[in-house]
């Protein structure tokens, strides 16, 4: 690969990211072949020794999600986070995926159940209305607890959906230092 | 060695080469991979990930021959981080070669 297939690589590998930070990138490594040159050594030679332009591209990217989840998290961003960490390897599949479709489970579960418990009254007036002669006070009022329980459950999940997405981010930070080949990190 | 390891490892030897002095990233790249084999590229990463850490800050300097060069200055915190680093590696050290002394004497 010649200078110029690495670059193009590379920045073809980063096009998520803002092209401010991409020129700057690309400037690190020109810098790089610029100087190798001067030493004698062949645009090959010295692409050769970087690596796999996708690989660096895939750090980078990894890199760059993190810290924006870190600073806004919101659902696109972690989803693009998540992306990038299982990018870094298979090995992630398992372990970023996983805990993520799992807690994604837990959170839609809640807010699911709690929505319908909120909403189980309409569904005894409808009963009423369809099935007149079929109209019970303990239908109304168990509803109606219901109600009460789903406004619990709401509130609980709304402190749970903010701890888990904070625990999460963490998890992932945690992750890429690990693929990253931390030794101990705290 | 294993790469994970390797990447970790990387991360105290940019540190401790800017420690004394500040180095552009084509040296700092030069001197690791005269003692390890590494992919030179990978450092160009750990470098902005650490610089937006604020574990360096970067400025810009002509040179004589070809273009102007990024230079890299290590910052308290990134000293601080250095020690810490240092800290977990010896630690981690002196543990693997007590397993290794144990392991081998045995034969």
């Amino acid at each position: 690969m010649n200078k110029e297939q690495f670059l193009r690589k590379l920045d073809s590998s980063l096009q998520r990211l803002s092209s401010d930070e991409r020129r700057d990138i690309l400037h690190d490594f020109e810098e790089h072949f610029a100087i190798a040159l001067t030493e004698g050594k062949s645009e090959e030679q010295i692409s050769d020794s970087l690596g796999s332009p996708t690989q660096i591209g895939k750090e980078l990217l990894a890199n760059y999600h993190l810290e924006k989840v870190g600073t806004t998290a919101s659902t696109g961003n972690i989803f693009r986070a998540v992306w990038a960490v299982v990018g870094l390897g298979f090995f992630n599949l398992v372990i970023v995926l996983g805990p993520f479709i799992a807690l994604a489970a837990v959170v839609f579960a809640g807010w699911a159940s709690s929505i319908a418990f909120i909403a189980s009254p309409l569904l005894a007036l409808v009963n009423i209305v369809i099935y007149p002669g079929s109209f019970e006070l303990f239908d109304l009022f168990f509803s109606i607890s219901l109600t009460g329980l789903g406004l619990f459950i709401a509130i609980g999940m709304f402190y749970a959906t903010r701890t888990l997405t904070d625990g999460f981010v963490r998890y992932l930070n945690y992750n890429v230092k690990l693929v990253k080949g931390g030794l101990k990190h705290d | 060695m294993n790469i994970q390891f390797k990447k970790g490892v990387l991360e105290i030897c940019v540190l401790a080469l800017l420690n004394k002095q500040d180095r552009y990233g084509y040296e700092l790249v030069q001197k690791i991979s005269s003692q390890i084999a590494i992919s030179e590229g990978s450092v160009y990463p750990l470098l902005r990930r650490l610089t937006k850490e604020e574990y360096f800050t970067t400025y810009l300097q002509e040179s004589k021959e070809g273009p102007s060069r990024k230079y890299y200055r290590i910052t308290d915190k990134g000293r601080a981080y250095l020690h810490k680093l240092i800290n977990d590696w010896q630690e981690f050290s002196i543990g693997v070669n007590q397993i290794i002394k144990e392991g081998v004497s045995d034969e």
